[in-house]
């Protein structure tokens, strides 16, 4: 027979009312999202609230919600009581664009990146190749506008609502780039300030994002591209979007590693990086680490504790391991980081995370939406939540326009010197 | 099965404890009717030998090729799953799926290992090897005298609508199997055991349905896997027995071989 014990090599995986019918299936997606909440919650006190309450009080308005926005607002305001990260509804109509456009993909970008800075949004990087590097658009500017719709006060309003939450910079990062993305071929018109103060207005078009398009189960489809390069000397870099496509990017990055195996150290890039299956992170930790048993942290879920543990991979990458962070690394890039950080093997920069770090599942929704449920806490190995509180770095260091304006990293910068100078 | 998960003592003392845990389930959720006595497990085992094509028929295999399909359900994640058995417990199954890539499960006899895409390579150890020795056993129904130490019926339960018997196993190494069979067909209907690896020891529920003939032998089909709150779907659509494999089928893949200790 099958042998039965094979399951254990999925521990791991282990991340849209009108008619009648429609109402009907909103309100059996809110009660399918209300159960598995309380049958799979890892804590099943729900932190004190009261689970049955929050479906009793919600379940009429459920009943009388006639639109899909109105059904989705309130199956959104059931989950947000838990006031956890990875809960989440993702539209029906989000999987069928996305299907429409799989040959070329996704939503398409402009080829800048973004990050909020002091309040501003500033241009972080401009994609090599991109349309935004054929206008000219440099690091250091500043958005101010796309499309007419001034960036400013959606940024006000996030740093308000999310003042005292540690996914602020992931937010506010997210709107700019929420506005400048859209269809393939439409053109971002973006008003600029430049680093004279001059406001530059630049017609961008958008194109399919770079990487190849990755699906996996419910999650929409995304492109995954990973990139590695020597840099000052004899320094491996390796940067990658997504922990996702595990078939392409699990060996794209052991190759980097191979081929960088009497670098003077390695750098690991993980600005920007929202994280995707979080098994992954042990498979990367494995070519660090050269003993076996040890653990970037342990998954509690409510039937059983899931040990996040490393295989070790040959050949063994023993030299210095630097990690970069910032509050748009979030889920498997922290478990990562924080994990290579407590078992001493790697030495963080750049700033604090955005502490959403919990392992989850997506499920069809009876009405056709995607339902993201976060289903186990985590603990690092140093006995730390990563949740609501992120990664410390070790070496605090921000981004400033200034820097980007001259042409540097602080943050790289901080984590070459510490390599050429360490003993 | 998770009482056992939830008792919180040393492994050695939690081991000893387990048959005493089974023991207060069985009290508190097993029962026979009154007067009717409990088969023994033995016959229980061995009907289920005749029931599925007879010792003669089992006598007759000299190695087995299952493929099918995988899938987690409800998370539109599927794939395809082909596992070889061969004597005289040599095995490897490799699931493919889609968005993840290939995981690979096998032993030689010796070695018992994985592989997959997303945590690269590793040996199994202890108790781990030794229930994947056991599980890859061929013909393994005809040889439960020498796969478990101790074997015995506890119980019936109800499963489906199904009257089952109740049989705890309990290995040479490694944790108790409980194994249910229907009453009437003799069929095994459902298997729970604790499942070592080094994530954890996660306790596990296989429901086996879906009986079919194949061979001279009965196999069921269909395999539903409860495990960490994650139901699995493994669905059988051929198994196949005396197939050609390539000799090297059962090596050990070099780049687990490279992690044997030297």
């Amino acid at each position: 027979m099958l042998p039965l014990r094979l399951v254990s090599l999925f521990f791991a995986l282990g991340v849209a009312a009108g008619s009648g019918d429609q109402r009907k299936l909103n309100i059996e997606s809110f009660e399918f999202i209300w159960t598995t909440i309380r049958d799979q919650y890892w804590d099943p006190t729900f932190g004190g609230l009261n689970w049955q309450a929050v479906h009793d009080e919600l379940r009429p308005r459920m009943d009388k919600a006639s639109t899909m926005p109105e059904a989705r607002h309130v199956m959104r305001e059931m989950i947000d009581r838990l006031g956890k990260s990875h809960f989440g509804i993702i539209p029906s109509d989000v999987y069928g664009d996305l299907d429409e456009r799989e040959e070329g993909g996704g939503p398409a970008v402009t080829g800048i990146d973004v990050r909020v800075l002091e309040g501003k949004a500033i241009v972080t990087a401009v994609e090599d190749g991109s349309s935004a590097e054929a206008q000219d658009v440099r690091r250091g500017w500043e958005v101010v506008s796309v499309d007419g719709v001034p960036i400013a006060p959606a940024l006000r309003r996030i740093a308000e609502l999310d003042r005292d939450s540690t996914m602020l910079e992931l937010h506010l990062a997210r709107s700019v780039q929420a506005k400048l993305s859209g269809a393939t071929g439409s053109h971002a018109h973006v008003e600029f300030v430049d680093g004279e103060g001059r406001h530059v207005t630049k017609q961008i078009e958008r194109s399919e994002p770079p990487g190849a398009l990755a699906r996996f189960g419910y999650l929409p489809p995304m492109h995954v591209w990973f990139q590695s390069r020597k840099i000052a000397g004899n320094i491996g870099y390796l940067t990658f979007n997504l922990f996702l496509d595990p078939a392409h990017l699990m060996p794209e990055f052991g190759d980097a590693l191979k081929s960088c195996a009497e670098c003077a150290g390695v750098i690991i890039d993980l600005r920007g990086n929202p994280g995707g299956l979080g098994i992954m992170a042990t498979g990367m930790a494995g070519w660090f680490l050269d003993r076996p048993d040890q653990r970037l942290g342990t998954m509690h879920m409510r039937q059983a504790p899931i040990k996040f543990t490393v295989n070790p991979r040959l050949p063994t990458y023993r030299g210095a391991v630097a990690m970069l962070v910032d509050g748009c690394s979030a889920s498997t890039s922290e478990i990562f980081a924080e994990g290579m950080k407590d078992l001493g093997r790697a030495r963080v920069f750049g700033t604090r995370t955005a502490g959403a770090a919990l392992p989850s599942a997506i499920d069809k929704l009876p009405n056709g939406d995607g339902f993201q449920h976060a289903v186990a806490d985590y603990m690092s190995e140093g006995g730390k939540p990563l949740e609501g509180v992120g990664v410390i770095p070790d070496v605090e260091v921000k981004l400033t326009r200034e820097a980007l304006l001259a042409g540097r990293d602080p943050v790289l910068e901080a984590a070459i010197e510490w390599m050429h100078t360490r003993k | 099965m998770d009482a056992h998960a939830k008792v919180k003592v040393p492994m050695h003392l939690r081991r000893k404890l387990i048959p005493l845990l089974l023991a207060a389930l069985a009290c508190s959720a097993v029962w026979a009717a009154p007067g009717e006595p409990l088969p023994k497990a033995e016959e229980i085992l061995d009907k289920f030998v005749e029931v599925t094509g007879g010792k003669a028929a089992y006598e007759n295999v000299r190695n087995e090729k299952s493929t099918g399909t995988f899938e987690f359900v409800g998370k539109g994640i599927k794939g395809t799953v082909t596992s070889y058995l061969a004597d005289p417990n040599k095995s490897v199954t490799n699931v493919d799926l889609e968005g993840v890539g290939t995981m690979q499960d096998g032993t030689d006899g010796q070695t018992a290992w994985q592989n997959s895409s997303m945590q690269g390579p590793r040996i199994k150890q202890g108790e781990e090897r030794a229930a994947s020795l056991r599980e890859a056993t061929l013909r393994a129904p005809l040889y439960w005298r020498k796969l478990y130490k101790h074997v015995e019926t506890v119980g019936q339960e109800t499963i489906d609508d199904q009257v089952c018997y109740k049989v705890v196993l309990t290995p040479e190494e490694g944790q108790l199997e409980t194994q249910y069979y229907d009453k009437k067909s003799g069929l095994m209907v459902k298997i729970t055991m604790v499942v070592a690896s080094p994530m954890g020891e996660i306790p596990t529920e296989t429901i086996l349905s879906d009986y079919k003939q194949e061979g001279g032998l009965r196999t069921p089909h269909k395999l539903q896997h409860k495990l960490a709150g994650m139901d699995f779907l493994v669905t059988l659509d051929h198994v196949d027995y005396n197939v050609e494999i390539p000799e090297n089928k059962f090596d050990v893949p070099a780049d687990v071989k490279a992690l044997a200790p030297k």
